[in-house]
């Protein structure tokens, strides 16, 4: 039995890529599961999905803890967090970038593939939905399923969602990333403080899971505690309020699902902090004041 | 009626396995309303009537209490229907749970086993579907999504039985199975036509022939009743036996009646599982028996009606019994083991009770060993210890 790890933002399809790849496994005639862990997510946050492939039925139900692949859908994810977190030794990650493998930096150097598939996505399909491509750079990488599998799964999983066009031009993006993944050694020794997690015992946990704010190890705890989880990283679009159109309505102060707009002398000032980049002040603004533009990340 | 569909194999969730269970056995009414993590059920119930695939009434409603009670009417019209809840919406719709089964309407709901709040989780827990226990309702737990197809067919086969006419609740674990795909092999729709056969109410409403269903009635009337209703109840044990027996006849799938053995023949010790952690300490079991220990493993797939005479038999060959619970009855302990207790009076073997994965935290399989670990000492004297928290942080098992 193998096991893969995804991550990859809400939103960006990692759930359907790890269901595809089962998909791929399962009609080369493997018995493959497919599951998502279930946070607190929304679009643009840090999520996780799973599939476990063998050639007999799969009867564990656990999650996974030590994969045999990670694959990482957005390469921002590796500056916050060490994806290589219980991957087996001699495991391979594969990583959506425009880097070569030797280029990219993580906690150790391991096996790694690298491909540009927001760049393909962009290309085949005139979206940077990457889920597709990813799974071509998987293939050639592990070399565990062939590539006429995986776009066969991607022609039934996403044809049969978006319509056969569309399914086509998945699999031809998958292809595509098949031909131009790179496979080499990443570099290591990047360094990664884990965040510690609040895990009271009976004793300490409050009667009724009643909580004010409570300063913990792994920082603050209940009312107020968001103000430490910094969401702006969350984001894909990012708004730029015009202060020469701006009439000072309030409109998108009141708007806003996140609470992160402030009005600063009569004026509507972003917390880039907290911004998801949801787009509903721009929309809601009657003086067109607030242009939502793709933001470029370092 | 449905469009003829063939033999197939689909790489699906559990909840797509119980819509597509329900839509193949010919459900001709459904009402139901979303709830995480049901809510694949709804949308790919809903899809099938959209794309033609069935003809099925699909009643929107604006709550659990209002699903069920469309469901009730529609099925004393004449109807099979089908619905699905989850956790809080299944406490919503609790006081129409008693009025199907004591009018006897066969109903088949899937439940998609989450814990109920407070706090508000999403997570696996058996303490939404348990506490239905009294309703009437007969209720059972799914291990794979396979077993989730298989078991809304037999679902209808058993609960329009005219020995038993009560409805039932196969469960499924949340996200574990519900937003899990794994394949799972589906029968044609003619296969299960001709398995099922058509629905004949007992009893319908029908303009024609006016009949009064669920009237005022005092106490000259009212014990008779309930005495039907444990009786169904006891006779769907049997009626689980055959169907069991004649589903893997028909379709090749195996399920072994009301509870599964395995590994139990010359087992020192068992443990009673129910759910998904039963697949894991499937694992378990093999690797302890590699290791020489003596170990088996009970799957209790029904814990209405509870398989008394069942767990009665391994009683009388095994050393302890250990039995894992996914709730809490609160100052008694874990409900099957409150059964088990009750099912095995008189044997003097130890009998534990295992609680863990409670709120869905993952069982691991050294949470599983850790039980069977604590059962080989019990039958050794070594142990006298009842209620174990397993993975309980501040508590030692």
């Amino acid at each position: 039995m193998y096991e893969i790890r995804f991550h990859g933002r809400g939103g960006q399809g990692g759930k359907m890529a790890a269901e595809a790849y089962a998909l791929a496994a399962f009609l080369e005639g493997n018995y493959a599961v497919s599951f998502p862990f279930f946070g607190a997510e929304r679009r643009g946050a840090p999520v996780k999905a799973f599939t476990r492939v063998d050639d007999k039925k799969i009867r564990i139900k656990t999650q996974v803890y030590e994969p045999d692949y990670v694959v990482v859908l957005d390469e921002t994810l590796i500056e916050t967090q060490d994806v290589l977190e219980g991957l087996k030794k001699d495991g391979t990650v594969i990583i959506n970038t425009q880097r070569k493998p030797e280029e990219v930096r993580l906690s150790k150097p391991v096996k790694c593939a690298t491909v540009d598939a927001t760049g393909i996505a962009l290309e085949v399909l005139g979206r940077p939905i990457t889920n597709t491509a990813i799974l071509g750079a998987l293939a050639r990488a592990t070399g565990r399923v062939k590539i006429e599998s995986v776009e066969q799964a991607i022609m039934e999983k996403f044809g049969a969602r978006l319509g056969r066009e569309s399914g086509e031009k998945n699999a031809r993006a998958a292809r595509m990333a098949y031909e131009q993944t790179l496979v080499g050694t990443s570099q290591g020794g990047k360094e990664f403080v884990p965040r510690p997690q609040w895990l009271p015992d009976v004793h300490e946990m409050p009667i009724g899971g009643a909580i004010g704010t409570m300063k913990t190890e792994a920082g603050l705890i209940g009312i107020g505690s968001f103000v430490e989880n910094k969401t702006g990283d969350w984001r894909t679009f990012i708004p730029a309020i015009d202060k020469e159109k701006c009439i000072g309505c309030r409109f998108c102060w009141f708007y806003c699902p996140e609470g992160c707009i402030s009005m600063v002398e009569g004026k509507a000032e972003v917390n880039y902090d907290y911004c998801k980049g949801c787009g509903i002040c721009a929309h809601e603004c009657p003086a067109k004041a607030i242009e939502m533009t793709r933001e470029v990340k370092a | 009626m449905i469009q003829k569909l063939e033999r197939k194999k689909m790489v699906i969730t559990g909840d797509y396995a119980a819509a597509y269970g329900g839509m193949i056995s010919g459900a001709e009414v459904v009402a139901a309303y979303p709830i995480t993590p049901q809510t694949l059920i709804v949308e790919d119930f809903a899809t099938f009537v959209n794309d033609g695939i069935t003809d099925a009434e699909f009643i929107m409603v604006e709550s659990e209490h209002s699903a069920m009670s469309a469901c009730i009417a529609a099925q004393a019209a004449g109807a099979r229907t089908f619905t699905a809840t989850s956790s809080q919406g299944l406490a919503l719709m609790h006081e129409m749970l008693f009025i199907a089964a004591s009018l006897r309407l066969p109903i088949v709901m899937p439940v998609v086993n989450r814990t109920v709040a407070a706090p508000i989780g999403i997570w696996c827990e058996y303490n939404d579907s348990m506490p239905q226990r009294d309703t009437g309702w007969m209720q059972m737990s799914c291990e794979d999504n396979q077993e989730v197809l298989d078991m809304v067919i037999m679902s209808y086969k058993i609960a329009e039985h005219r020995d038993v006419l009560l409805p039932i609740m196969p469960c499924l674990d949340a996200f574990i199975l519900s937003h899990t795909v794994e394949p799972v092999e589906a029968p044609s729709s003619d296969e299960v036509a001709q398995y099922l056969g058509k629905y004949e109410p007992v009893a319908k409403l029908d303009t024609e022939n006016p009949m009064a269903i669920g009237t005022f009635a005092p106490p000259e009337y009212i014990q008779e009743l309930r005495y039907h209703n444990h009786m169904a109840m006891e006779n769907a044990k049997r009626v689980i036996r055959e169907v069991t027996r004649d589903f893997a006849r028909t379709f090749g799938h195996d399920y072994h009646g009301l509870i599964e053995e395995y590994r139990c023949d010359d087992a020192d010790v068992v443990l009673i599982t129910i759910g998904t952690v039963t697949g894991t300490a499937r694992e378990v079991v093999d690797e302890l028996r590699e290791r020489g220990k003596k170990v088996g493993l009970v799957k209790l797939r029904f814990y209405r009606p509870f398989p008394r005479e069942e767990l009665q038999k391994i009683a009388e060959r095994v050393g302890a019994i250990g039995v894992y619970d996914r709730a809490v009855s609160f100052g008694s302990g874990g409900p099957m083991f409150i059964e088990t207790r009750h099912a095995l009076y008189g044997h003097s073997i130890p009998i534990m009770n295992f609680l863990a994965g409670i709120g869905g935290r993952d069982v691991m399989k050294k949470d599983v060993e850790k039980m069977f670990e604590m059962l080989l000492e019990a039958k050794e004297g070594k142990t006298s210890k009842e209620i174990v928290w397993i993975g309980t942080r501040g508590v030692t098992p």
